[in-house]
């Protein structure tokens, strides 16, 4: 009902609390600034699916499925194939989540985890084109958010690039128009591991992995995803407040560290290479 | 206490066949007497209950209970007293009965997100519950730690006539207020109002143990004071 | 054609015919939620969220005597074998309207007036008897949640293949069987809350089958039981000896 307003309330109590600690560099739960909370990571969890991945960032927890099918591609790229990522925050995550169509929250969080994984090039997709300008094969990557506990950004983005790093589809061979699935099983053309980090300010605060309550209070948001190789491939602000420009500065060098961390993190529980 | 019966019960689970008074969370048919909820349940002196181990707050009059600022209109505050409704604090109940929208601001005594020590003044099951704040030691909380637990938990942190209250109170010099409904809040010193915390959850997490009080005396007393 | 019964009497997945597949059930796995359950039966992957008692939106839907009861049974889209679209589909609307109709006559309803229970299930991964699997997590749930209940609620299907009629129907069984009947009861209440047929069955046949499904009920609920008594308790029996000090100060 209450749509347009964040429905949590933190108490003042609460709140006075948080922000005297965040001055002095300590938080609520007692992490650093730039610290994450708990992450983990399983894959392979849904045998129907071609790659599968479950993870949670704290008490945030979403799962994340790949399907390839044969599709056609847009008249504008005749020889790549298709990539589509879908998120849906299921009523089941939060006593705020109603079933219905997806309110505009859902629709920025399922574009900004697409623009990550598309923009790093991630997926090689002209490696998916079978028949170019006729087939090409459709990777839809569907996310289904089980509990929110803030930075949904960075939990579904990780349980994206998990669940396509291990991913295993079907192998086709193609001679002239004739298409012929194989026994083999290979991996999706994997490129480059992309990373995104969501950064929060509360008042001169920055922030990573804001949860409920942090989100809660915060002045503005920012989340920059970065490639294998320390670029940054995409970016969202978020929220009616600003950042400095030092404070952007030094948002993208948060994004290029942590990022580097998270993304051994990540190789090292999918045993990725 | 000679002849109690001690059962864990899930819903619908048969507790006792027989004639006997019905306590709470269980019904009767056909002289089987069956528990509503999971919980322990208890066959005393000729009477049946479950004392169940989850479960929201449903508030009864007269309760204290904490509750936090959502909203208000012109002639009410929203409070969210952790409940399947939200309860009504009406201006009035703070103003007085010449309360007049136009005079009196509503933001000047309640804000959104401020939290209120507050009885449950009305509640039936035809209307929402209403709130009153007059009376020592309620309105507007300005300070301390806010810790949630199960509400069906608080007997439990209680105590009998208040015997784990004292416990945990003198054992980190601090304060607890705690509302029925399950919202307590903590003041005190920095190092206490962490024990303090810590104790609540041991005595939530193991409610339904019998040496508790024990338990609780070994954690304050330092030895596993972390 | 293919053989889903094999010469020594056992199925494509080597079970006897009177055999449950292997399950899990856990409670408790869901932070938000106000109570939740999560079962694996087969390769059925469910997760199932109790919101509630709370008020009711839209308003107007609020029953002045009781509790509104919804229920939505929905599959992820890489559930099923190819991509299942992410809006919900006739048949799932069917289905969450039986789920709820099963579950409703366990419920003390009358207890929570002007208020909504929201049970919502989410199939992760499907396979044959996705429905009764998840009626199983829901009641879990629901108890989990500490709602008033008459009873749990428990569901299992019965099926014929081949002609034979067995327990427990996994995808293809399902798929390539003659008849699939899910069941679901009220335990300790001895009522049966769903029933669905499916295929054609002679009246020995349907007696069989029914009362099978009863048996895989049976199984069900003792692992249902078990699951709350160690996630709330840890263990099976509650001290008897100890005076135990009132935990009802407060009370009365």
């Amino acid at each position: 009902m209450a749509i347009g307003r964040n429905p949590i309330v933190v108490e003042h109590i609460r709140k006075t609390r948080m922000t005297e600690l965040l001055s002095k560099g300590n938080r609520l739960s007692g992490r650093g600034l730039l610290e994450y909370r708990p992450i983990k990571i399983e894959t392979g969890l849904i045998e129907k699916a071609s790659g599968s991945a479950k993870v949670s960032i704290g008490n945030s927890q979403v799962i994340a499925g790949v399907k390839v099918e044969m599709g056609t591609p847009f008249p504008d790229t005749p020889n790549q194939g298709l990539l589509v990522v879908n998120t849906e925050v299921l009523p089941i995550s939060s006593r705020y989540a109603e079933p219905g169509p997806p309110s505009e929250d859902a629709i920025e969080l399922a574009r900004v985890v697409d623009r990550g994984i598309r923009e790093s090039k991630m997926i090689d997709l002209q490696k998916l084109c079978l028949i170019p300008g006729k087939k090409v094969l459709a990777v839809f990557i569907d996310v289904s958010v089980l509990d929110i506990d803030g930075n949904l950004f960075d939990t579904i983005s990780y349980a994206c690039t998990a669940a396509l790093a291990t991913a295993k589809i079907v192998q086709y061979e193609v001679s002239g128009e004739e298409i012929k699935a194989s026994e083999e099983k290979i991996p999706l053309p994997v490129k480059t591991i992309p990373i995104s980090i969501t950064m929060a300010r509360i008042h001169d605060a920055l922030i990573v992995d804001p949860d409920l309550e942090e989100e809660a209070v915060m002045d503005a948001r920012l989340t920059l995803a970065t490639d294998s190789d320390g670029n940054i491939c995409a970016g969202q602000k978020g929220c009616p407040g600003g950042f400095t420009v030092e404070q952007i500065m030094q948002a993208k060098d948060i994004a290029i560290e942590k990022g580097k961390e998270n993304r051994e993190l990540l190789k090292k529980m999918t045993g990725i290479a | 206490m000679p002849g109690i019966i001690r059962k864990y019960v899930v819903p619908g689970e048969l507790i006792v066949d027989g004639k006997y008074r019905l306590g709470a969370n269980v019904y009767a048919s056909q002289d089987k007497v069956y528990s509503t909820r999971v919980g322990l349940a208890e066959i005393s002196r000729g009477e049946v209950r479950v004392i169940p181990l989850s479960g929201s707050y449903i508030p009864r009059v007269d309760d204290f209970v904490i509750g936090k600022i959502k909203d208000y209109s012109a002639f009410a505050w929203e409070v969210d007293i952790a409940s399947c409704f939200y309860a009504y604090l009406p201006a009035q109940a703070v103003f007085g009965r010449d309360y007049s929208p136009a005079q009196d601001s509503m933001l000047d005594r309640f804000k959104i997100g401020d939290m209120v020590a507050a009885k449950i003044a009305a509640f039936d099951r035809t209307r929402d519950p209403l709130l009153s704040v007059s009376g020592p030691g309620l309105g507007l909380i300005n300070r301390g730690e806010i810790v949630k637990i199960m509400p069906t938990k608080v007997p439990r942190l209680i105590g009998k006539k208040g015997s784990m209250i004292k416990t945990v109170e003198a054992g980190t010099s601090c304060r607890l207020s705690i509302g029925q409904n399950g919202i307590i809040v903590v003041n005190g010193p920095p190092d206490g109002i962490a024990k303090a915390v810590n104790a609540i959850r041991l005595i939530e997490e193991e409610a339904h143990t019998a040496d508790l009080t024990q338990k609780v005396e070994a954690l304050l007393t330092g030895s596993g004071g972390a | 054609m293919t053989t889903l019964i094999n010469e020594e009497g056992l199925r494509v997945d080597g079970r006897r015919i009177d055999q449950l597949r292997p399950f899990k059930l856990e409670v408790g796995v869901l932070r938000n939620a106000d109570g939740s359950a999560y079962i694996e039966m087969g390769k059925n992957k469910i997760v199932a969220a109790v919101y509630g008692p709370k008020e009711v939106h839209p308003k107007h839907q609020t029953l002045p005597d009781k509790c509104l009861l919804r229920c939505r049974y929905h599959m992820s889209p890489f559930s099923t074998d190819t991509r299942k679209n992410p809006a919900p589909s006739r048949r799932e609307i069917e289905i969450s309207k039986i789920l709820r109709e099963a579950l409703e006559p366990a419920l003390i309803l009358g207890d929570y007036p002007r208020t909504a229970i929201d049970v919502y299930i989410e199939v992760l991964q499907s396979d044959g008897g996705s429905r009764c699997a998840s009626l199983t997590a829901a009641a879990l749930a629901l108890a989990d949640a500490g709602i008033n209940m008459r009873d749990l609620v428990v569901a299992c299907a019965a099926g014929k293949i081949e002609g034979k009629i067995v327990l427990d129907l996994n995808d293809a069984e399902d798929k390539e069987g003659e008849a699939d009947v899910p069941v679901a009861i009220m335990p300790n209440l001895n009522q049966v809350t769903l029933l669905q047929l499916d295929g054609t069955v002679t009246r020995e046949e349907f007696k069989t089958a029914f009362e099978l499904a009863l048996q895989g009920c049976k199984t069900l609920y003792d692992a249902q039981r078990a699951t709350l008594i160690t996630k709330y308790f840890g263990k099976a029996e509650p001290p008897q000896q100890e005076a135990q000090e009132s935990q009802e100060s407060q009370e009365e």
